[in-house]
């Protein structure tokens, strides 16, 4: 058991200032803003929860949330499973294992602002080899148009992005395992299938689980890649939550925007207390 | 392992591999090629005039060293912090250490778009604008939180008994930390710092609100150069340029990469 000292928040005093400075200042800023209606920064005027009034109950906000659930939704089922799928097989990869991983690191140091134009000059009309592909086959891509297409490309995108950083986590959780629980199910004659649901599973549910929350949470408040490719469009249909607030920064209401990040912050904070709380149970369970 | 099983995962691998290696030979052919109607070159033909162009251009060069001043600041301000912080959390428990732990995650989970405006209002005032020290201390907000769970991982996998032997061998806790403990966890230190390089490095919203008008990291730069005739392969030029820090910062730490990092709660 670790001893009991109050005198350990000496040593946290640094990091608690540069938190304060960065996150919760302006964060009570937000918040003070989110009551008021702001012509300039100097003249504003209290109105009370009238901002959340209208968020809340708008279709605009309703339809930006549903987008970036279904964003969130897709990025996962996709991103999970064959992230994990790919730990799986790297971890019986012997020496192919260290540069396969810095291989998926690769997409992990690209400037988020280029990530959309790199996969744009694939794309491209007539010049880009993904496209000249597809025209071989018959096929046409038409990203800027057709919603569809916009939302498999953006999808196919955030996908190379951020695959390697669910690989690298779950194949940490993986190497982590002692070779004799193997080595056990090996003796009881246990198939691959029953040692990945019985043994992998549950001792790299702590490593995915961080994974789940941090590809939650990136995906669902996507904002510079996905403007990147479309701003938007075709016609609002990828405008998930950020950019929404982007426009409403663009827009100069800033009143609007401080409430509209404001509910944003606290889907935030509801989500980070769920997956703190189901931590503590599993943790007092096992 | 059967046959059928290494020839699944050779197409595996492969395939894994075409996937994310496409956008980037994309990227490098194009930054080898003039994509601009110029007199003495024909379009489309290989050329290193873009990289020319990059290093007689002060707005680009000038770019690489703001972005790199601002990422290496920001990676020694956050170990500079991080790491007391993270021996207070992997050594006591005190009053309040499941909040801060909480309002940790909380704050890396909040996007940037949501502190734009009043960190922007709150920079100015302090005279924080255009300068790289200013991106420098507002990246911590997600990165300090990363810095301290990877450096408490990697100090509770070291033994108490390891601090208690130094300080009845009459160690200040000080020196403790440089002779002692930071050589132990050199390995968390390379993967911490690596992780606040890469993450510091490429994010974008932060760094364009707080440099209006001087002081523009390579990101911004790049996005300047899109505009009425966009030179596409300059751009893709001035990408692989800003991929080389990050590229060897994956060479450095390739044998820790996989050590990844555990969120405490």
């Amino acid at each position: 058991m670790k001893p009991y000292s109050d005198k350990a928040w000496l040593l946290l005093l640094p990091a608690a200032a540069i938190m304060c400075f960065v996150a919760v200042i302006p964060l009570l800023t937000v918040f003070n803003y989110s009551f008021h209606d702001i012509f300039t920064i100097d003249s504003r005027f209290w109105i009370g929860p009238e901002w959340y009034q209208e968020i809340v109950t708008s279709s605009r906000f309703h339809a930006a949330l549903g987008r970036s659930l279904l964003f969130s939704a897709i990025v996962l089922a996709v991103q999970i499973p064959l992230g994990l799928w790919i730990a799986v097989l790297l971890l019986r990869a012997g020496r192919v294992a260290t540069p396969m991983l810095m291989l998926l690191a690769l997409p992990l140091v690209v400037p988020w602002n280029m990530i959309p134009s790199m996969w744009l000059t694939l794309v491209r009309d007539g010049t880009g080899p993904v496209w000249q592909a597809l025209d071989t086959l018959g096929l046409t891509l038409d990203y800027k148009f057709n919603a569809l297409h916009t939302w498999a490309l953006i999808v196919a995108m955030d996908t190379w992005h951020w695959l390697g950083l669910v690989v690298i986590l779950s194949y940490a959780g993986l190497a982590a395992i002692p070779q004799a629980y193997y080595q056990a199910a090996a003796i009881d004659g246990a198939s691959r299938l029953a040692t990945f649901r019985h043994i992998e599973l549950p001792k790299i549910a702590g490593a995915l689980s961080i994974v789940l929350l941090l590809r939650f949470m990136d995906s669902f408040l996507i904002y510079t890649e996905a403007f990147g490719i479309n701003a938007g469009g075709p016609q609002g249909a990828t405008t998930f939550l950020s950019l929404d607030l982007g426009e409403d920064i663009k827009a100069y209401s800033y009143g609007s925007a401080a409430a509209r990040a404001m509910v944003y912050f606290l889907i935030v904070l509801s989500l980070v207390f769920a997956f703190v709380k189901l931590r503590q149970t599993r943790e007092a369970a096992t | 392992m059967s046959a059928r099983a290494i020839v699944l995962r050779t197409l595996v691998f492969a395939a894994l591999a075409l996937f994310i290696l496409l956008p980037l030979a994309q990227t490098l052919t194009l930054s080898f090629t003039s994509t601009l109607r110029r007199e003495d070159i024909p379009t489309g033909s290989y050329s290193l005039i873009n990289y020319r162009n990059i290093w007689e251009s002060a707005a680009l060069t000038s770019s690489i060293v703001n972005s790199l001043t601002y990422v290496l600041l920001n990676v020694a301000l956050c170990l500079a912090a991080a790491l007391p912080a993270a021996y207070a959390i992997s050594r006591y428990r005190f009053t309040g250490d499941r909040h801060f732990l909480f309002l940790l995650l909380a704050f890396r989970m909040t996007p940037p778009v949501v502190l734009s405006l009043p960190i922007f209002l709150l920079f100015s005032k302090a005279g924080l604008v255009n300068s790289p020290v200013g991106i420098a201390i507002v990246h911590c907000v997600f990165n300090l939180p990363i810095a301290i769970w990877i450096l408490e991982s990697f100090i509770s996998a070291i033994p108490r008994q390891f601090d208690e032997t130094a300080f009845l061998d009459g160690y200040s806790l000080p020196r403790f930390f440089v002779k002692l403990l930071i050589p132990a966890i050199a390995p968390g230190i390379g993967v911490a710092a690596f992780f606040c390089f890469i993450f510091s490095w490429v994010e974008v919203v932060f760094a364009r609100i707080l440099t209006v008008t001087a002081g523009k990291p390579i990101t911004m730069a790049i996005n300047a150069l899109f505009g009425f005739q966009t030179d596409i392969g300059l751009v893709m030029a001035m990408t692989v340029v800003s991929l080389i820090p990050g590229v060897a910062m994956i060479w450095f730490v390739r044998n820790h990469i996989a050590r990844g990092f555990v969120i405490r709660t």
